[in-house]
């Protein structure tokens, strides 16, 4: 079943991520999708994430479907104005990719490129509509296309974010615009996710909540303090620092299990998308442990 | 205004080492107010160009140095001044110097400031940009506050993921302009027009180089 289908029939569908390398060399990229293949249901590839410059996204997408593993198209609007944009999104649809995420995209100042000309030509809400114009047959121009796309395009949001009216606003705007599924930033308070999904439940679209993995109780500060949209509670940071150095990883993996099993049991929201940030291979263990395997 | 912002000396000196007299030209618009091209300026580069061994044939401040005609006019009683000297060195903004191009087609124009961009001055002598002058202007819609410029990605319909309790991915120093614009159309009564989704920007409307002709027919006959 494709991942359209999986998460149209009501199943509870699991994604991770793929963040392709800098540079040629890509046996442990091949590796992480061996290991990834057959168990979960498609894989993220990220655009140029944290705007470091790596392999693109569509040519680790054609490689990832050469292995067997369903791919979502990350496109940010950072690098490329709205012809290029359309261009890729036609170039990618011929190569076999049928899903896509739009995102506006870490800003150059993040990256390893500062000197950079920032492009946001377009952005975020306006390349849904691009993706849902291309599916009825029209680039963003009004011109006929010789052949339409048939994406299956997803969104971003952000459920921790502060203030979270605009967040919300805009959210709206990306289902309006045709979002038919969003991966949320990491969310780690399921209380609150709660809140926010009794909200976005009035919508008719699906929705995976964000699972990065914390590996202690440094990292989980770390991004406390220096992640946007990430707030990691603090009986999580002490379960973590109570497990000891050794055991803190173990501890993280058992955590994001724990958490993806109440999403899925207690039917929260429709997916997990589990970000390992370089720990692919820790994926199909947080699995098991949900009892996903 | 235009905020601009005085070069390294060294770096003037190493463009105009081959040259020995110079005419300086400063601004009494943006220029002075920006501590770049006022009188004070005119006689610190006069000094400093001295002391270096050059001779400074005359120091002159336009009144408004973007004006082509006027400022041609303005530097009529400086003609002695001008035809002793090798150079002109200009001391106010990118479009100064390129009157000063216009007025002096024989001689080289250098510049001694870096142009910045459209200021708002909040205190004497502190600036910051809040229009980017991209030719299509959607202030009506975003409480009076432009994501074009505030916003470092130009975004149209609402903060990225990047908003971090107010402030901006880009840096904690710059307050996320949509939260900004959500606070005020709030504290207005407009929240709708946030929830309006706005097209892609036309670009074109920006292309460059941009020309004007404010006047009408009319008036050009008279």
């Amino acid at each position: 079943m494709s991942f359209k289908d999986i998460l149209n029939s009501g199943k509870f569908a699991v994604t991770a991520e793929i963040g392709p390398p800098k540079g040629t060399d890509i046996k442990e990229m091949l590796h992480h999708m061996e290991i990834l293949r057959g168990k979960i249901d498609a894989a993220n590839i990220t655009d140029n994430q944290s705007a470091v410059m790596r392999i693109s996204s569509i040519a680790v997408c054609k490689l990832a479907l050469e292995y067997g593993l369903e791919p979502i198209l990350q496109m940010t609007c950072r690098d490329r104005n709205r012809i290029g944009l359309q261009a890729d999104l036609l170039g990618a649809y011929v190569l076999g990719i049928k899903n896509v995420l739009c995102m506006t995209g870490d800003h150059v100042s993040a990256g390893d490129h500062k000197q950079a000309k920032p492009v946001y030509d377009v952005e975020s809400v306006q390349l849904l509509k691009i993706v849902d114009g291309m599916n009825n047959g029209k680039d963003m121009a009004g011109n006929d296309l010789k052949g339409a796309t048939d994406y299956f395009q997803g969104a971003v949001v952000t459920p921790e974010s502060n203030p979270i009216e605009p967040q919300l606003m805009k959210f709206e705007k990306k289902v309006k615009a045709g979002a038919k599924f969003f991966q949320t930033q990491a969310i780690y308070d399921i209380e609150k996710f709660k809140t926010f999904m009794a909200h976005a439940r009035q919508f008719n679209v699906k929705i995976m909540a964000g699972i990065v993995v914390l590996k202690s109780a440094g990292m989980a500060n770390f991004m406390n303090n220096f992640v946007p949209g990430i707030k990691v509670p603090q009986n999580l940071i002490d379960e973590l620092k109570a497990a000891g150095k050794e055991k803190a990883l173990d501890t993280g993996l058992n955590i994001a299990a724990r958490h993806i099993k109440q999403l899925k049991d207690e039917k929260i929201c429709d997916g997990v998308h589990i970000m390992a940030i370089g720990m692919e291979d820790k994926v199909p263990a947080i699995m098991e442990r949900a009892g996903l395997l | 205004m235009i905020a601009t912002k005085k070069r390294e000396f060294k770096d003037l000196m190493e463009n105009i080492k081959d040259y020995k007299s110079f005419f300086l030209v400063g601004c009494s618009e943006c220029a002075s107010l920006c501590g770049t091209g006022g009188e004070p300026e005119l006689a610190e580069l006069k000094e400093t160009l001295e002391k270096e061994g050059k001779t400074v044939t005359g120091t002159f401040r336009a009144k408004t140095g973007c004006q082509v005609l006027g400022t041609k006019v303005e530097l009529k009683p400086f003609k002695e001044h001008l035809d002793k000297t090798d150079v002109v060195i200009v001391m106010s903004c990118g479009a100064g110097t390129q009157a000063a191009v216009e007025i002096f087609p024989d001689k080289p124009v250098y510049q001694s400031n870096d142009t910045l961009f459209l200021a708002n001055m909040t205190r004497y002598q502190i600036f910051d940009e809040r229009c980017s002058l991209c030719g299509e202007c959607i202030l009506d819609e975003t409480g009076g506050i432009c994501p074009v410029t505030a916003c470092p990605k130009g975004l149209l319909n609402g903060p990225c993921g990047g908003t971090n309790d107010g402030n901006c991915e880009v840096s904690p120093d710059i307050k996320c302009c949509w939260v900004r614009i959500y606070e005020r159309l709030n504290k207005i009564n407009r929240l709708d027009d946030m929830k309006k989704t706005r097209e892609a920007k036309d670009w074109s409307k920006s292309q460059k180089p941009r020309a004007l002709i404010a006047r009408t027919k009319e008036e050009k006959k008279k």
